[in-house]
C-alpha cells in the first residue's frame, strides 16, 4: 500500500510534495521499516512524518497548491451568507490540532468541527481545501464522526483525485471490519468516490462485498457495481460483475439484494445494448417468461419501491397467450390494493398494457382501476392529486366513460392549489357527455365567478370546450350569453372568443348570439384575441348587426393605437367582408383601413392589405369569392395532439411524460433541446417563432453587407422588401412571390414565416449567390442530386423531425479555415445553401454551435433532416441524419461531408 | 427505472439550501440555483410541482416552510417520487417527534444525511421504515462518545432486519400489558350548493394503530362492510345478520396485510408492526351521514349593507356532541364593521382572511345554533364590483360518530405463547373539505 501510495504522490504532486517523499524516501530505514510495518496507521504516521520535518506553514501550502483552484462551484445561496473564506481557515488549523490528539473528548469537539464543515458543504462554501485535515481526523471508531467524514469525502473526492488516494487506505480497512454496518458503510463510500484512477482499488472490496455474509452489506455492493459502472464501464465488465450479479438475483435470499441486482443490472445492460450483441440478449433475458413469473411471485417479500421496479419491469414482458395475461393479472390484482399509490399506479399499467390487444378486457380493466384511482387522487398531498390526476386525464382522453358518472370527484375545492384547479378543469371537459353535461356546465360556471381570474378564465374555455364537442348546445349557449353580461372584462374578453369558435361550428345559433355581442361595447374589450373574434363576428355577421359598418369604422379610425398585428389583420378581412355585404356604409371606411394597412410597418398587415387591395383592382367579384366565400360550418377543430403522440405517451404512462404531456424523447434527449427550445405551455411543441425569423434577416443582411456579388438593383429590391417601401418590387420577383403569398391568406390568416424563408432561399438562387461561392467541380459529383429549392416550413421539419428515426450519425472533422470562417455562423448556412442544403434553424456560442439542415431530393418529395453540431475547439462535425428514404441517407451524408469540408475554402 | 433521482435538496422559503445530497453526477452541482431563479424567484413557484429547466426536471413539494426538491434526468416516476417524499418526510418526522420544519431540519441535519444515505442509494429508494433503520440510526449516535473501541455495535440483527421478510416487525419484543388501540379516522368533504343540494361528498376514512404487543402476533380485524359480512355469511351459510352495512368504494392496506387473504376471504389479517401505523385507508362515497346542516342566507341590502344569517344544524345522535366547532363566514373585503349576535359560541371577524369566525367549543346533537350578522361596507367609488362570493368552511370533530358509520366489529389477537390482550377502540369523525356555497 504504501509503496502504491508513494507512486501515485510521485507522480500526481507537485514539486515541493515530491521533496518531502524523497526527503521520506531518504530517512533512515527504520523510519520506513515502521511505517510498513503498522500498516493501519501508516498514512497518520506519513503525515505527521512530514509535518514534523517541514514548518506548518509549509505543508500547508503544500497541500493547497496539490489542489486545483477552488471550481467555480463555490457559489453563495445569498449575499446575506458568510464568504466562508476566514472561517475556513479557522476550521483549517482546529482540524490539525485534533487529528493526532488522542484525549479523551476529542470525538466531541470533532463532531462539532465536522458537523461546521458539512454546513459549509451544504451551504454552498467550498470547503475543499480542509480535504486533508479531515482525512487525518477521520481514524475514529465513532460512526456518525465516520459518516460525516465520508460524506464530506465523497462530495469533494472527484474535485481532488490526488487526495481521495489518502482515503483509500482507510476505507479499505473499514470495509474489513468486523461490524457490517461500518463495511456497509465504507464500501458505499468506496464507490462513490466516483475517481476513475481510482477504481482498481474497488475491485476487491467490492468482490467481497458481494459474497459477504450480511446482507446489508451485498445490498450496498451491489449498488456499488453500479457505480462502478459509471465511473468506468470497462473495468466493470471486465472483472465480470454484471455476471456475478445475475446469479446474486438469482438465488440470493435476500429481497433488497435482488431488488438492487434488478436495478443495477437493468440500468447497466440497457446502456451496454448500444454496443454489445450480447448485453443486448442479457437485456432480453431479463423480460423472459420465467424470470417475470420469479419476480412476480415473491413480490410480496419486496417493499414498496422494489415492487414498483419490479412492476415496471413486468410492463415490457410480452405475455405469450392470453392464460399468461390472466395470470399475471391474478397475481398481481391484490397490488391495486396497496398503501403506496405507486405501487398502485405501476400496477395499473401493467395491467392496461398487458390487456391493450384484448378489447374487451381492456374495458373491464378501467372499470377495475377506477376506484383505486378515485382514491388516489382525493388521499395525499395536492402534489400527489397532481399526479394521479395527469394520468387520469391521459386515461380519460382515451376512455371517455370510464369516469362519466364518478365527475362529481373532479369538482375543484375552494382551497385547492390552481394547478389541481387547472387539471380538473380539464377532466372536467373530457368527462362531459349528454347525460352529465348540465351539471358539469353549472359547475364550472360556479367557478367563472371564482376570485382566481386563471381559474375563472379556464372554466369559461372549458364550457367552450365542452360546448364545440356536444351536438345539442342549447343550455350551453345561455350559458355563455349571461358570461357576457356578468360584465367583467376578462370574463367578456373569453366568451367572446368562445361565441366566435361556436358559431364557426354552429352558425345556427348566430341569430341568438349576434343580438347579445352587439351589444357589447368594443371599447371595454382590450385583449387582442377577444377583439379579434369581435371583429371577426362584425365582419361575418354585418348583416344582422345594424351598426357593424360603423363601429368597424371607428376601430379602423384609431388604426395607430391598435397594436395587435392580429388585431390589424382581422380588421382588413372584416372592412372586406363588410364591404360585399353592406358596401355603401363601408366603402369609405374600407378606404382607410386599405390605406393604413399598406403603409403598415408589420409585414403580414402590409401584405394583406396589398393584397386585397389588389384583388379588388382586378376584380370585385372575384375579391368576394376569396375573402367572403359562402360560409361552410367547421366540423371538428384540429386536435393539438397527434394520435401517434398520444400513445407514445401512453406508453410512458406513469412517468414524466405525462405530466409534460409530451414524449420522453422531447425531453430527455439532448439533440432535441438547444436551439428547439420547447416553450413550457403544455401540449405546444412548435418551434417558437424568434428561431427562424431570427436567421431569416440575418441571411438577408448578410447578404446585402457583405457579399460584393450582389449588384445595385438587386441590393434595392432586397431592402425594398424589408423596407416596405412598395414601389420598389420588381415584376419578377412580385409574381413569384404574390401567387405564393396569395394561396397563403386564403388558407390561413397571418403568413407563416416558411414563405419569407422560402422566398429568400429562392432570391438568392435567383442571384446566383449559390454559384459564386460554389466550389470548382468536384472530383466526383454526388450521386444525389438535391433540389436547390426545396422548401419545408419550421412546423414541418420538427414534426418530421420527431417522427424519423435517425438513420445516420457520424463524426467528420472540420477544416481550420472552415473552423476560421465560423465565427460568423450565418457563413455556414449560407454555404450549405450553395449545396442545395438549407438550415432551419441554428443557435449556439462558441464553441458549440447547432445548426439543423434540411434538403430535399431532386424531383422527388423526400426531404433529409439533418443535425449538425460543430465543436471549433475540437474541430469536429457530429451529424445525426433522419430521411424519408434510409437507403439512399448514405449518399446524402457523403453530399453533406463534402460541402462540409469545402467551408472556408476560397 | 422508477426513480434514480440525481439529487435531493432541501431549501427553505428564501431559497437557503438547507440539505444538499448529491447521488448522481448526471446533473451539475449549480441545480439548486437553476430551481431558485427559474422556479423561486418567479411566479412559477407553485404553479405546478414537477418543472423542467434544461434538462433535468424538478419534482418539489412544500411541507410546511421547507421546500424539498428531488431532480432527476431521466424519464421518471412521478408519483413514485412525490411518495417517497412524502415517506421520508414521515420518516424524518418519527426521528425529531412532530416537527419538519426549517428550525428541526437545522438542529437535525447531520442525522438527516445519515438517513438520506441509507433510504436511497445511488438514486434507488431504499428501506424506507422507521421501525427497521431506527435499530441502527439512532438520534444519540454511538451511545458513548468516550468510547474508542468499536464495542457498542448495533443489535446484533439490526442488519438482518434491515432487509428480511417481515421488514415491518423485529422479533423478541415483549410488553407487559399487551394493548392494542384503534382510532377509525374519518374526514368528510362535502360541497354544497347555495340551493342546499348536495353537490359533491364523500369521506375519506383511515383506520390508524398503536400496537405494544409481545412477539409475533397475528391480528384479524372485522369491520361491518357489506362484501366482508356477506363472505362471511356465505362461508358459515348462514343468512347475514340485518342490520347496517357498508359499501366502501376502495381500500387500501398498510404492507403488514396479507392482500391474498383479503381478496379471497375479504378478512383483514396482518402481523403488525410495533408502535404506531396506518393499517387501512378506505373511500366511501354512499350513503354519508353528513353530522352538520349548514343554512345560509346572505343579502345585499344596496350598495353598502349586507345582511348574513347563518343556521347550523346538528344531526348526530342527541347523546354525542362535537368538539371544535368553527364555521367561516366570508365578507366582501371592504367590510368596515360588524355586528352580530349568536345562540352558542363566539363570533369574530377576521380581516386577515376575510371571513366571520364563529367559533362553539362544544355542539351537542340534535341541536342548532344561529349567526345573524349585519355588515356595513365602505362604498366604494367608481363601478360595481360584485363580490365573488366564496363557500362558507367549517371545521369540526364529532367523537364517537363515524359518517360513513363504519363500525368494528371484532378484532382478534392471536399469539403462540396465547397472552391477553386488551382492545382499545375509538371512532372520530373530522371535517375534510366541508364546503357550503352561499
Amino acid at each position: 500500500i504504501v509503496g502504491v501510495f508513494f507512486f501515485h504522490l510521485s507522480t500526481h504532486e507537485t514539486p515541493p510534495v515530491n521533496q518531502n517523499i524523497s526527503t521520506i524516501l531518504a530517512a533512515p530505514s527504520s523510519d520506513l521499516s515502521s511505517i510498513l510495518s503498522d500498516r493501519v496507521t501508516s498514512r497518520w504516521f506519513l503525515l505527521r512524518w512530514i509535518s514534523r520535518r517541514t514548518n506548518s506553514n509549509h505543508i500547508s501550502t503544500a497541500t493547497i497548491s496539490a489542489m486545483p483552484p477552488p471550481a467555480a462551484s463555490s457559489r453563495y445561496p445569498s449575499p446575506s451568507q458568510p464568504s466562508g473564506k476566514s472561517e475556513v481557515t479557522d476550521l483549517k488549523s482546529q482540524l490539525r490540532q485534533l487529528a493526532g490528539s488522542r484525549a479523551p473528548g476529542v470525538d466531541d469537539s470533532k463532531r462539532d468541527l465536522f458537523k461546521k464543515v458539512i454546513s459549509y458543504m451544504t451551504i454552498g462554501i467550498d470547503v475543499s481545501s480542509v480535504f486533508g485535515e479531515m482525512v487525518m481526523c477521520s481514524a475514529t471508531s465513532d460512526i456518525v464522526l465516520k459518516k460525516m467524514c465520508y460524506l464530506y469525502v465523497g462530495n469533494y473526492a472527484k474535485g481532488n483525485p490526488d487526495l481521495s488516494l489518502l482515503t483509500i487506505n482507510f476505507l479499505q480497512r473499514d470495509c474489513k471490519d468486523e461490524d457490517p454496518m461500518i463495511r456497509g458503510l465504507a464500501l458505499r463510500s468506496l464507490c462513490s468516490l466516483r475517481v476513475p484512477n481510482l477504481v482498481e482499488y474497488l475491485l476487491g472490496p467490492l468482490g467481497s462485498g458481494l459474497k459477504d455474509n450480511n446482507s446489508y452489506v451485498r445490498t450496498i455492493a451491489v449498488t456499488g457495481v453500479l457505480k462502478l459502472y459509471h465511473i468506468s464501464a470497462s473495468t466493470c465488465i471486465d472483472a465480470e460483475f454484471p455476471a456475478t450479479l445475475k446469479s446474486l438475483m438469482l438465488h440470493d435470499s435476500d429481497a433488497q439484494v435482488v431488488a438492487n441486482c434488478l436495478a443495477a443490472l437493468q440500468e447497466i445492460w440497457s446502456l451496454e445494448a448500444s454496443h454489445s450483441e450480447e448485453a443486448c440478449r442479457e437485456k432480453e433475458s431479463l423480460l423472459s417468461k420465467p424470470l417475470i413469473y420469479y419476480f412476480l411471485n415473491r413480490i410480496k417479500e419486496f417493499n414498496e419501491w422494489a415492487q414498483c421496479l419490479i412492476l415496471e419491469l413486468a410492463v415490457k414482458y410480452v405475455p405469450s397467450d392470453s392464460n399468461d395475461i390472466f395470470d399475471i393479472m391474478n397475481l398481481l390484482e391484490d397490488r391495486l390494493q396497496h398503501a403506496n399509490g405507486a405501487v398502485v399506479l405501476a400496477t395499473v399499467k401493467v395491467f392496461l398494457q398487458l390487456t391493450l390487444s384484448m378489447t374487451d378486457v381492456h374495458q373491464q380493466v378501467y372499470e377495475r382501476i377506477k376506484s383505486p384511482l378515485l382514491t388516489l387522487v382525493s388521499s395525499g398531498s395536492p402534489e400527489q392529486s397532481y399526479a394521479i390526476l395527469s394520468h387520469l386525464h391521459l386515461l380519460v382522453v382515451r376512455a371517455p366513460f370510464i369516469f362519466a358518472s364518478d365527475y362529481k370527484h373532479f369538482y375543484c375545492q375552494y382551497n385547492e392549489p390552481s394547478y389541481v384547479k387547472k387539471l380538473k378543469l380539464e377532466m372536467l371537459t373530457a368527462i362531459a357527455n349528454e347525460s352529465n353535461t348540465y351539471e358539469i356546465v353549472t359547475e364550472l360556471c360556479e367557478y367563472a365567478a371564482n376570485v382566481d381570474i386563471e381559474i375563472a378564465r379556464e372554466s369559461i374555455r372549458a364550457v367552450g370546450k365542452i360546448a364545440l364537442q356536444q351536438y345539442d348546445v342549447n343550455a350551453i349557449v345561455d350559458r355563455l350569453l349571461q358570461f357576457l353580461e356578468m360584465e367583467k372584462d376578462y370574463v367578456t374578453a373569453e366568451t367572446l372568443v368562445l361565441v366566435k369558435d361556436l358559431l364557426r361550428k354552429h352558425p345556427q345559433w348566430s341569430h341568438d348570439c349576434i343580438s347579445v355581442v352587439g351589444g357589447i361595447s368594443s371599447k371595454n374589450i382590450q385583449e387582442p384575441k377577444a377583439k379579434a373574434a369581435l371583429i371577426w363576428m362584425l365582419g361575418e355577421y354585418a348583416q344582422d348587426m345594424s351598426d357593424a359598418p360603423y363601429i368597424l369604422e371607428n376601430l379602423i379610425e384609431n388604426w395607430e393605437e391598435e397594436h395587435s398585428a392580429e388585431v390589424r389583420l382581422h380588421l382588413l378581412t372584416a372592412a372586406m367582408k363588410c364591404f360585399f355585404k353592406r358596401a355603401p356604409e363601408t366603402q369609405k371606411a374600407l378606404g382607410i383601413a386599405l390605406a393604413a394597412g399598406i403603409a403598415d410597418f408589420h409585414q403580414d398587415v402590409h401584405d394583406r392589405a396589398l393584397f386585397y387591395y389588389r384583388v379588388l383592382q382586378y376584380d370585385v367579384h372575384v375579391a368576394e369569392r376569396v375573402v367572403s366565400p359562402p360560409q361552410q360550418a367547421v366540423s371538428a377543430f384540429a386536435d393539438t395532439q397527434s394520435s401517434e403522440i398520444k400513445d407514445r405517451i401512453f406508453d410512458e404512462f406513469n412517468s414524466l411524460s405525462v405530466i409534460y404531456q409530451k414524449p420522453s424523447y422531447i425531453f430527455t434527449d439532448k439533440e432535441h433541446r438547444g436551439p428547439f427550445e420547447f416553450s413550457d405551455e403544455l401540449g405546444s411543441t412548435s418551434i417558437t417563432p424568434e428561431v427562424s425569423s431570427d436567421i431569416v434577416p440575418a441571411q438577408q443582411f448578410e447578404a446585402n453587407d457583405k457579399d460584393l456579388l450582389l449588384s445595385t438593383d438587386e441590393k434595392d429590391d432586397n431592402k425594398g422588401l424589408s423596407s416596405n417601401n412598395g414601389s420598389a418590387y420588381t415584376a419578377p420577383y412580385e409574381s413569384s412571390n404574390i401567387s405564393s403569398q396569395m394561396q397563403e391568406l386564403a388558407i390561413s390568416g397571418p403568413a407563416a414565416s416558411a414563405t419569407t424563408t422560402q422566398s429568400s432561399f429562392d432570391f438568392d438562387d435567383l442571384l446566383g449567390l449559390g454559384l459564386s461561392t460554389a466550389p470548382a467541380p468536384t472530383p466526383s459529383p454526388p450521386l444525389l442530386k438535391l433540389n436547390a429549392r426545396a422548401a419545408l416550413d419550421p412546423r414541418a421539419f420538427q414534426q418530421k423531425w420527431r417522427q424519423l428515426p435517425i438513420s445516420l450519425s457520424q463524426e467528420y472533422s472540420v477544416n481550420p479555415q472552415g473552423i476560421a470562417a465560423l465565427t460568423v455562423p450565418q457563413s455556414l448556412i449560407k454555404h450549405m445553401q450553395s449545396h442545395s442544403i438549407h438550415c432551419i434553424a441554428s443557435g449556439g456560442q462558441s464553441p458549440n454551435f447547432k445548426f439543423f439542415f434540411f434538403a430535399q431530393k431532386e424531383a422527388e418529395p423526400l426531404d433529409y433532416l439533418t443535425e449538425c453540431i460543430i465543436n471549433s475547439s475540437s474541430a469536429k462535425a457530429q451529424i445525426k441524419v433522419k430521411a424519408d428514404e434510409q437507403s439512399t441517407s448514405q449518399a446524402f451524408a457523403t453530399v453533406f461531408e463534402t460541402a462540409l469540408s469545402k467551408f472556408g475554402m476560397p | 427505472m422508477p426513480v434514480a433521482a440525481s439529487a435531493i435538496y432541501f431549501l427553505n422559503l428564501r431559497g437557503d439550501v438547507l440539505i444538499n445530497r448529491t447521488y448522481r453526477d448526471d446533473v451539475g452541482g449549480n441545480m439548486v440555483d437553476a430551481f431558485r431563479t427559474h422556479i423561486m424567484q418567479t411566479k412559477e413557484l407553485g404553479n405546478c410541482p414537477v418543472r423542467q429547466i434544461g434538462g433535468c426536471s424538478f419534482v418539489y413539494m412544500r411541507i410546511s416552510n421547507v421546500y424539498i426538491v428531488t431532480v432527476v434526468s431521466s424519464n421518471a416516476n412521478v408519483a413514485c417520487g412525490f411518495k417517497f417524499v412524502v415517506e421520508a418526510v414521515a420518516l424524518f418526522k418519527s426521528y425529531f417527534g412532530g416537527a419538519f420544519d426549517e428550525d428541526a431540519i437545522k438542529n437535525n441535519f447531520v442525522l438527516i444525511y445519515e438517513l438520506l444515505d441509507e433510504i436511497m442509494d445511488f438514486g434507488y429508494p431504499q428501506n424506507l421504515s422507521p421501525e427497521i433503520l431506527k435499530l441502527y440510526i439512532t438520534q444519540e449516535g454511538v451511545r458513548s462518545p468516550f468510547s474508542s473501541k468499536p464495542k457498542d455495535k448495533p443489535v446484533p440483527n439490526a442488519t438482518l432486519q434491515v432487509t428480511g421478510a417481515v421488514g415491518w416487525r423485529r422479533e423478541g419484543l415483549s410488553y407487559k400489558k399487551n394493548e392494542v388501540f384503534l382510532d377509525i379516522v374519518e374526514s368528510v368533504n362535502l360541497l354544497m350548493s347555495s340551493k342546499g343540494n348536495v353537490l359533491r361528498c364523500d369521506v375519506t376514512g383511515k383506520v390508524l394503530m398503536k400496537c405494544f404487543l409481545s412477539g409475533m402476533p397475528d391480528l384479524k380485524l372485522g369491520l361491518n362492510d357489506k362484501i366482508g359480512l356477506e363472505k362471511e355469511s356465505e362461508m358459515k351459510s348462514r343468512p347475514a345478520k340485518s342490520g347496517k352495512t357498508i359499501e366502501l368504494d376502495d381500500v387500501t392496506f398498510h404492507q403488514c396485510v396479507n392482500l391474498t387473504r383479503f381478496n379471497s376471504e375479504k378478512t383483514v389479517s396482518f402481523v403488525p408492526p410495533d408502535g404506531e401505523f396506518e393499517l387501512m385507508k378506505y373511500r366511501i362515497t354512499e350513503g354519508v351521514n353528513l353530522p352538520f346542516r349548514v343554512l345560509p342566507t346572505i343579502k345585499e341590502l344596496g350598495r353598502t349593507r349586507m345582511e348574513v344569517n347563518v343556521k347550523v344544524k346538528s344531526v348526530f345522535g342527541a347523546k354525542m356532541f362535537a368538539l371544535g366547532v368553527v364555521v367561516k363566514i366570508p365578507v366582501p373585503k371592504q367590510t368596515a364593521k360588524t355586528n352580530f349576535q349568536v345562540t352558542s359560541g363566539r363570533a369574530k371577524y377576521n380581516p386577515s382572511i376575510d371571513c366571520l369566525v364563529w367559533k362553539i367549543r362544544k355542539f351537542p346533537g340534535q341541536t342548532e345554533s344561529t349567526l345573524s350578522a349585519e355588515i356595513e361596507l365602505i362604498s366604494t367609488m367608481g363601478e360595481k364590483k360584485s363580490w365573488t362570493r366564496p363557500p362558507i368552511q367549517m371545521e369540526f370533530q364529532v367523537p364517537m360518530f363515524t359518517a360513513s358509520g363504519l363500525r368494528v366489529r371484532f378484532l382478534k389477537v392471536w399469539e403462540k405463547s396465547g397472552y391477553n390482550t386488551v382492545e382499545w377502540v375509538r371512532y372520530i369523525t373530522k371535517a375534510g373539505s366541508y364546503e357550503i356555497r352561499c
